[in-house]
């Protein structure tokens, strides 16, 4: 170590031997300067600006060539909006040391190389000077509006938030004061001024709530049609909550009817509906039964109806066909066998007495030939013009009368008329018959060349006559 | 209670940039080791 005084090596003297300067206390107060910056350094790092500040004034008072603390307190001011004071500490502490002051050179830098900045940091300051001239005007609202501003543009220019601050606390918005100093305290916790507005503001807030508790102990008067009623405070309490009661009371009920309602109420309904429904079903079922008994009893009236209608049409028939036998009868004699046998029959013999079935018995018996000749000559008729089921109609009742009819003609004709119409069953049963019965005429010859030799199907092969 | 005019006097203008220079220049840097460096010199002027 070099003598403050006269540059002479002093090593761990306490007195220069060459000049007499006292190197204990050179000492003493460059070790002060460093104890001051260490106090400033940790107040910083837990944003106690302020407090920061003043150890490193105190510092720089002792040994302005501390230049640490000078570059720290730079940044400090920085930190708290005062950009040109942060300005002429760091272009200072270049100043006391151009060699080895890598901080200042680098916060000069960064100033430097945006110009912008500096316009808008200094356009800010005029604005917050011109705010404080507002205020000592008495314009309140306009410092207020220009601190807005600033604050806005600067968030961390601690001065313009203290001020803003005051403004609001003269103007009584409370809130409002204590958002901008909690604001500042979040940049600067320790600043005294920050700390008393705090406080002030919950004084006066306490105050006011003060104030309105003894409001609430006031009397309370309202009025009650002609009547003006005095009550305290208490007693009007109490009897709101009465209301308050009373209508609690009332809500529960609602809510209880609601409850009843929904658990008793509607399943008695639905039961109700069910029930209702049953019945419905039951008498439906009941007048389906009725209805049944009534349609039967119906269908009896009907039938008995229908009964009595036939035993008329009978009676009718009993007549007609009396009627019918006589003529027949009356033909007969007179020698026309041809309307006698017609007109018998349209006799229904079931319907004749004993007698009558006798007469009709002996005169068909007569007329025989001459009926089946009738139905197969119009059997034959049909036969030719292709109607083969008129054809059947005729044939068959001549078979049913005489089988053997015309050597087996009708009988054949009968088979042969089924085959026509596809009755291959009817058509074998009574070919098989002709071939019985005529094996050696014509018919048979010709119903045996139909049939097949196994007798289940035919053969369209035709005999000549 | 804070009373707001006193409260503002405690408020003082901001430098400006335009203002740095001059505000430099007013600084008065004397620390501790120049009283020290002047009280020593004055002794040893008075001593001989």
């Amino acid at each position: 170590m070099k003598c403050f005084m006269c540059g002479a090596e002093v090593g761990d003297e306490k007195v220069c031997y060459n000049c007499g300067a006292d190197i204990l206390l050179y000492k003493q107060i460059i070790y002060t300067s460093y104890v001051f910056y260490n106090q400033g350094l940790e107040k910083a790092k837990v944003r106690d600006i302020s407090g920061a500040i003043d150890s490193l004034k105190s510092s720089l008072q002792y040994y302005k060539y501390n230049t640490r603390a000078r570059n720290l307190l730079g940044l400090c001011y920085y930190r708290v909006g005062e950009l040109v004071r942060a300005l002429n500490e760091w272009v200072l502490s270049k100043n006391l040391q151009e060699e080895d002051n890598p901080d200042a050179d680098r916060y000069l830098a960064e100033i430097e190389n945006d110009p912008g900045f500096l316009s808008k940091m200094n356009s800010n300051i005029k604005k917050y000077n011109q705010a404080i001239e507002y205020c000592k005007a008495g314009s309140r609202d306009l410092a207020a509006i220009q601190l807005k501003k600033v604050v806005s543009q600067n968030p961390n220019f601690v001065k313009a938030q203290q001020l803003l601050a005051l403004l609001y606390i003269q103007d009584g918005k409370y809130a409002d004061t204590r958002s901008v100093l909690n604001a500042a305290k979040q940049i600067d916790n320790n600043n005294t001024t920050t700390i008393r507005y705090i406080h002030e503001v919950k004084d006066r807030l306490k105050e006011q709530n003060t104030g309105k508790k003894k409001k609430k102990n006031d009397v309370i008067t309202f009025a009650d049609g002609n009547d003006t009623i005095i009550m305290s405070e208490n007693s009007f309490r109490s009897m709101l909550d009465n209301s308050r009661t009373s209508f609690m009371n009332i809500l529960l009920g609602l809510v209880l009817g609601l409850l009843i309602c929904f658990f008793l109420v509607v399943p008695s309904v639905k039961e109700t509906s069910a029930d209702s429904g049953t019945d419905t079903i039951l008498a439906l079922n009941e007048e389906l039964e009725k209805a049944k008994e009534e349609n039967a009893q119906l269908v009896a009236e009907r039938d008995k109806i229908k009964s009595d209608l036939d035993e008329y049409a009978n009676k009718a028939d009993v007549t007609t066909s009396y009627d019918n036998l006589f003529s027949a009868q009356n033909s007969y004699n007179e020698g026309d066998t041809a309307a006698a046998a017609e007109r018998i029959q349209l006799v229904t013999k079931d319907l004749l007495g004993p007698d009558g079935q006798k007469a009709y018995d002996t005169l068909y018996a007569q007329l025989g030939p001459t009926i089946v000749q009738g139905y197969y000559a119009d059997g034959e008729n049909f036969y030719k013009e292709e109607n083969y089921d008129s054809a059947i109609t005729n044939f068959q009742t001549v078979v049913d009368i005489d089988e053997t009819y015309n050597n087996g003609a009708a009988l054949f004709l009968l088979g042969d008329c089924y085959r026509l119409t596809g009755d291959t069953e009817n058509a074998i049963k009574y070919f098989e018959r002709v071939v019985e019965l005529y094996s050696g005429n014509q018919w048979g010859k010709q119903a045996k060349t139909y049939l097949q030799a196994d007798g289940t199907a035919l053969e369209a092969t035709e005999v000549e006559d | 209670m804070i009373d707001f005019e006193e409260e503002l006097k405690k408020y003082e203008p901001a430098i400006e940039v335009e203002q740095a220079e001059a505000d430099i220049k007013a600084r008065d840097l004397t620390d501790l080791t120049d009283l020290l460096f002047n009280m020593t010199a004055q002794n040893n002027t008075t001593n001989k």
